[in-house]
């Protein structure tokens, strides 16, 4: 590897065969965090954190700490967690409220909007000449969408909503409520976070589309999880109306989501959490204010995805935002925030809480055995012997169509269904492209 | 022992332990049980209407300790189960297929410093520490340590475990998963 670009033979999207050095390679991360997530929009957090002015909490741009605050004047804020003048954190908790924050090292204080307040020894010192402006916190670029908090630190790289593109489309209704209202959910307080000992893709690719690893989850839908009264994880197995199951990928921009599309726009209402009556009603009457609301689009199941390249979103009941922080080729810190619908009585709140933490992370009954996966993998990835041959993405290769089967996934979206690595073969096109290195082949668009 | 030495009385026979030293050996029997991976014994030890739950801990201002653990009901937790939940997770670990406890970790139990804070007669309040260390399959080692809040409800000789709070020394979860019981 010469750190420069990558080879096009260590990801050879087109044929779906990708080298396992690129989840173990020093060097290749090392471009990835530049070149990759330093180009790149990052989710930080939810603007349900930090109601109040003043409201702050501490999140992660990448490997970059950083402070997000509602400031005094109302503001979101996505700042450096570095201190202009020697480098500490400024903010060393998880969350508050703080009209400013003073570094303990030689007292700097800064706003909850950056600007650098208070200088020790000012005019002893500096003699009143340094230049406040210039040495306040160091700001990221901020979107707002929908309740969700996005920021770069990159001036080059496009708005969020170029880089989103037509996955607006699934972002959007993603962060609806189940009623189809926009901005529709509220973080539960408390974000976990634990570690894994692997690369940040092996997470990110699965939750892109991998609908081919069932057996995993075998454990889970033996016990059953779902409040529906069946057997299963997944409370939408309830809904017996037909559809189409479908790897959505955006090439553009490297998102995908997994996605039913029904058949029908209206459809009567299938008891989704029958266990629990109260909870039910709540889902029942949502579902039909959400066809009410959204038309022919309220055809779409989001059943989850991923936001090119630090999130993974599951919808559809088990509404979580899982936030990779990459540390080194083989650790990567998982973040999680946990949402309900804002609108939601208390009870349903409550339930959701409990199937989501049931659910999800590493005390959760499904996602503990996704995390061994992907700690597994590593020791593929990173077996020398094993390097004769790539992994292995061919699944249902040569069969995806573009903005199909609505044209309201977006012209931009490119559509394979059923159990396929589509999603998978899509995302590594994207992280080639932006590592720098050649493309080709029609599954990867282009 | 030692005590029954010169009392003719007691010759031959264990003094009657403590209620200290009858919660110090429910403690660690129930231990043992998790290690030795006799689950369903394990949960016949709760009581019917047990509470078991495990918040997050988190960095908070020295004038804020109320918020350093997510608050229970209401906020994000590790765990937050009763006992049907629990059964939920005791069925999952024994078919062979919960990969992430597919083979089993090795764990050992270790709960100290047993103080009885407050002697109802239907319900004593338990407070200890404890480390739990798991290895799983080779090499992986997690370790974990903390203090345990418990409720428990003498039954008979014994007790039923009526509600578990589990305080762990972590923030950010310094592992991947958390497949142990406390
Ligand atoms: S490093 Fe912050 S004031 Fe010196
Ligand atoms: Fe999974």
């Amino acid at each position: 590897m010469d750190g420069d670009t990558i080879d096009g033979r260590l990801v050879d999207a087109g044929s779906g065969l990708i080298d396992r050095r690129i989840f173990s390679d020093k060097d290749i991360f090392e471009q990835e965090m530049k070149q990759v997530f330093g180009k790149s929009w990052l989710f930080v957090g939810h603007e349900s954190q930090i109601p109040n002015k003043g409201d702050y909490f501490t999140s992660q741009a990448g490997r970059d700490a950083v402070v997000v605050t509602r400031d005094s004047d109302g503001e979101v804020r996505v700042m450096l967690n570095v201190c202009t003048h020697r480098g500490m954190p400024v903010c060393r908790y998880d969350k508050g409220n703080a009209k400013r924050f003073t570094c303990p090292y030689h007292g700097w204080t800064f706003s909850n909007n950056g600007d650098l307040s208070g200088l020790p020894l000012s005019t002893e010192g500096y003699g009143g000449q340094l230049d406040r402006k210039k040495w306040g916190l160091i700001q990221a670029r901020v979107t707002l969408y929908y309740g969700s908090i996005w920021a770069t630190f990159d001036e080059t790289v496009p708005p969020f909503e170029d880089t989103l593109g037509d996955m607006a489309v699934m972002l959007r209704d993603f962060m609806q409520g189940p009623d189809g209202e926009d901005d529709g959910l509220e973080v539960i307080d408390g974000i976990l976070k634990f570690e894994i000992h692997s690369n940040w893709k092996f997470g990110a690719e699965n939750n892109a589309g991998d609908l081919y690893h069932d057996v995993s989850h075998n454990s889970v839908q033996r016990v059953g999880l779902a409040l529906s009264g069946l057997r299963g994880r997944h409370v939408w197995n309830a809904d017996k109306h037909l559809f189409k199951t479908l790897n959505v990928a955006y090439p553009a921009g490297g998102h995908a989501a997994r996605v039913n599309l029904y058949d029908d726009e209206q459809r009567e209402y299938h008891p989704q959490w029958a266990v629990i009556p109260e909870v039910d009603e709540y889902f029942r009457a949502a579902h039909y204010a959400r066809q009410e609301r959204l038309g022919e689009k309220a055809r779409l199941l989001n059943r989850g995805g991923i936001v090119f390249p630090n999130i993974a979103y599951n919808s559809a009941g088990r509404w979580q935002i899982t936030m990779w922080v990459p540390r080194a080729p083989n650790r990567t810190e998982v973040w999680k925030w946990y949402f309900v619908p804002k609108n939601a009585p208390q009870k349903v709140k409550d339930t959701l809480r409990h199937y989501l933490l049931r659910y999800g992370g590493p005390s959760g009954m499904v996602e503990q055995d996704d995390i061994e996966n992907w700690a597994s993998a590593q020791v593929g990835a990173e077996s020398a012997a094993a390097n004769r041959l790539p992994m292995n993405y061919t699944l249902h290769m040569g069969q995806a169509r573009w903005a199909w089967p609505v044209p309201w996934f977006g012209e931009g979206a490119y559509v394979d269904e059923g159990v396929s690595e589509h999603a998978q073969r899509i995302f590594y096109a994207h992280w080639a492209e932006m590592m720098g290195g050649p493309v080709s082949g029609q599954e990867t668009g282009r | 022992m030692m005590a029954t030495i010169g009392d003719p009385s007691r010759q031959g026979a264990a003094p009657a332990p403590t209620l200290k030293e009858r919660v110090e050996d429910f403690l660690s029997y129930e231990g043992e049980l998790l290690d030795e991976r006799r689950f369903d014994e394990w949960l016949e030890l709760f009581a019917e209407d047990a509470r078991y739950w495990m918040p997050l801990a988190r960095n908070v201002e020295h004038n804020n300790l109320e918020e350093e653990y997510s608050r229970e009901q209401q906020d994000a937790a590790w765990f937050d189960e009763d006992k049907k939940t629990l059964l939920q997770r005791v069925m999952q670990l024994k078919g062979g297929d919960h990969w992430a406890e597919e083979p089993f970790s090795r764990t050992t139990h270790i709960t100290a410093n047993t103080r009885i804070e407050n002697a109802a007669e239907t319900e004593l309040t338990v407070k200890s520490r404890f480390i739990v260390y798991v290895n799983r399959r080779e090499g992986e080692v997690r370790l974990f340590v903390g203090k345990r809040i418990d409720v428990l409800r003498p039954v008979g000789a014994g007790f039923l475990i009526a509600k578990r709070s589990i305080f762990l020394d972590q923030s950010k979860l310094l592992f991947k998963n958390l497949t142990t019981f406390f």
